[in-house]
């Protein structure tokens, strides 16, 4: 049973506990992000952090919003989780179109570490979602990150036409029933004059 | 470089312990007395804020006028997220959604309850879809009922569990396209509900918004109520209820008459205009009378209630350092790799089950100290109120925080909302806003510290008040039996609070 001297002795020992602890606020993994350095010539760029196996792999993308026709690049950096040790080796960079009705997919290059940044250089003719795939070998274990780039803008066309296609299908099919239900009342009632 | 807002500082932190060490050798020294008397005011009798208040429920213009405003602004998002810009802090759908309408939401819960639903753009969009214009009788909808399963508070809290995934894990917040597609789908949502079921059942059942601001406004000090419950006891039309030729009924089939709590009321004002009695008026009362005394215990909404605490608490411990370690070293374990949603997935569910399962032994202790082992629903469900409170204060201090330190740069965004030819920030930008409040730092921490004590107080009364009606003879001594519950509540206030005292990330 607790008793008074309990629920006091537990009041402070979270205070102490309150008092003696800190915690520093989180970046999150896996989450696109866009930054400008006011400092350098760059355009701004798209970024993001996540991990795999032993390593936390870094891709950015210059610019942050490429264009159909319009040069791009993407910078990939990743270190061994454990030790900080960059990764080795080559880097094989491959594209596959998002869209739901295309599975095509193509391979970029393979590039070596320039002072162990890969760089995979992309000019894109047709834009639209796609997701581009890095892979790499390291302690004889296969390692396929994938990410996404858009080119171009997005359609916003495709959600406003299903959500009005959604809206306008129920409200019509409601009103099918209600017509239906009206007919069946009338005819009802007609069948119970008669009788 | 990731830019942090500090937390709460110590000074602050120590005086919200002594504070609640104060409160709860009271509580167990001094126990309340077992009767309450509500006290309520007229809100239409006081000068100035009367004549608002009258405007507002006897013509209906303004109203009128206040949904179109919102439709405009819900439309612009809509625009803006789809054809504008995809830097989040450039683009209105992000800032307006996430930075000013989602914090600014619950903070209007503490003054004004559950208002936002009167003027709420979904509602008012799906009934000019579905009814055409404003007719107490639904012309275009099938009116079914909704089945018997889903009439409880379970889908509005699958959806809120749903939105806060989306809102954590895959980072809607920072996504204007992702932000304008959920506006989409819920207003999608409330048609197709509204077209197939009879009255409000998006309101009532679905809606987690609606939900979220219905049950923290049972701690609003606003109420919707009759004026005289014998003029109601009398009444033979209950207009309030089925509506009349110019009013609709209740959206969601509320009965003035019993009404106990504010759980489900949408503001709306139907029931003021269609009483022949003249007998509906917002009042004025204390704000916590009713998670203390007034609302009735459910087993459906004692869940919402923890689960709103669990889903507050774990907003706050996304934002930690040692919480990405962990999700890190989680998809080691698993495998996971790209945006690891499935392993902050796991993640949420495991800290958001750490306040149930506290909760659920809590309630056992309870159950053993005051000697009623067969009754784990009844306790469960009416000790659960004790959540509302220390969940409602730790939004709203977190809250806080996200619109004084991140409320910038908003008026700009008007002139350019789809934010066309912009920029990222630039860290110069990054470091100007964060030097820039909207209140001076001070008095944020200060408002933090002191909602942080208001809601361990009304969750002491609530332990003390409900607890002692579990009593065996509701003795006014026998109320240290009421001890594990009490503990948890200073468990979780002062987590809370050295979450508060954490540095925060900024959401631009």
């Amino acid at each position: 049973m607790m008793t008074r001297k309990t629920i006091l002795c537990c009041n402070l020992c979270l205070v102490s506990l309150m008092l003696f602890s800190t915690a520093y606020a989180h970046h999150v993994l896996g989450r696109p992000s866009y930054s400008l350095n006011e400092d350098s010539n760059t355009p701004p760029s798209m970024h993001v952090e996540t991990q795999i196996g032993g390593y936390f792999v870094t891709y950015m993308v210059f610019p942050a919003f490429p264009k159909p026709g319009e040069p791009g690049r993407i910078n990939l950096y990743a270190k061994r989780i454990d030790s900080g040790e960059p990764l080795e080796g080559g880097v094989t960079f491959s594209v596959r179109d998002d869209s739901w009705w295309s599975s095509k997919q193509e391979q970029i290059g393979t590039q070596a570490p320039d002072d162990t940044v890969f760089r995979q250089g992309f000019v894109f003719s047709e834009p639209g979602d796609y997701i581009i795939t890095a892979r790499f070998v390291s302690d004889g274990e296969p390692h396929t990150i994938d990410f996404p780039l858009t080119i171009g803008e997005k359609s916003p066309f495709g959600p406003l036409g299903t959500a009005f296609g959604v809206v306008l299908a129920v409200l019509i099919g409601v009103k099918f029933i209600q017509r239906k239900r009206l007919l069946r009342a009338i005819i009802r009632d007609a069948q119970r004059e008669k009788t | 470089m990731v830019m942090t807002h500090p937390g709460l500082p110590q000074a602050w932190a120590i005086g919200v312990w002594l504070f609640m060490i104060a409160v709860t050798v009271r509580a167990i020294l001094v126990p309340a007395g077992a009767k309450l008397v509500p006290q309520h005011h007229n809100i239409a009798q006081l000068p100035v804020i009367g004549d608002v208040v009258r405007l507002l429920t006897r013509r209906t213009w303004p109203l009128i006028t206040l949904k179109i405003l919102l439709i405009g602004l819900f439309l612009l998002i809509i625009i803006s997220g789809l054809f504008g810009t995809a830097i989040p802090e450039r683009n209105i759908a992000t800032v307006l959604t996430w930075n000013l309408w989602w914090t600014g939401l619950i903070i209007s819960v503490f003054f004004v309850g559950s208002a936002w639903c009167a003027v709420c753009p979904w509602e008012t969009l799906s009934t000019w879809m579905v009814r055409l214009r404003q007719k107490a009788i639904p012309s275009n909808s099938l009116n079914l009922r909704v089945p018997k399963e889903l009439r409880n508070v379970w889908p509005a809290l699958v959806l809120l569990i749903g939105l806060t995934w989306l809102e954590l894990g895959v980072g809607i917040t920072v996504d204007p396209y992702a932000t304008a597609l959920l506006a989409l789908f819920m207003v999608v949502l409330a048609v197709v509900t509204l077209a197939v079921f009879e009255r409000r059942a998006f309101c009532r059942y679905l809606c987690p918004v609606g939900r979220t601001v219905g049950f923290y406004s049972q701690l609003a000090p606003i109420e919707l109520r009759p004026i005289d419950t014998d003029t109601c006891s009398h009444c033979t039309s209950l207009a309030c209820y089925h509506g009349d030729e110019h009013t609709e009924p209740c959206p969601t089939s509320l009965m003035m008459g019993t009404l106990q709590q504010n759980t489900y009321c949408t503001s709306c004002g139907n029931c003021i205009q269609s009483c022949p009695h003249d007998n509906i008026a917002w009042r004025l009362r204390s704000p916590s009378i009713e998670a203390i005394h007034n609302a009735r215990p459910h087993w459906d909404e004692a869940w919402f209630m923890l689960s709103l605490l669990a889903l507050t608490v774990f907003h706050g411990l996304t934002m930690l350092s040692f919480w990405e370690e962990w999700i890190s070293a989680l998809a080691g374990l698993i495998g996971d790799s790209n945006q690891l949603l499935w392993s902050f997935s796991i993640g949420m569910v495991g800290a958001m089950a750490v306040p149930v399962l506290l909760y659920t032994v809590t309630v056992k202790f309870t159950q053993k100290s005051i000697g009623r082992s067969g009754a784990f629903k009844q306790v469960f469900s009416t000790l659960a109120f004790v959540s509302l409170p220390l969940a409602f204060a730790y939004h709203l201090a977190h809250n806080l925080t996200h619109l004084v330190r991140e409320g910038d740069g908003l008026s700009a965004l008007f002139f350019n909302p789809l934010g066309v030819g912009t920029v990222p920030l630039s860290m110069a930008e990054k470091h100007a806003r964060h030097m820039d409040l909207l209140l001076p730092q001070d008095v944020l921490f200060t408002l933090q510290a002191m909602l942080l004590a208001f809601g361990f107080w009304v969750a002491v009364k609530v332990i003390f008040h409900r607890g002692r009606a579990l009593l065996p003879d509701g003795s006014a001594t026998r109320v240290w039996q009421l001890s594990p519950v009490l503990v948890f509540a200073v468990l979780v206030t002062g987590f809370n609070l050295w979450l508060l005292m954490q540095p925060m990330t900024m959401r631009m």
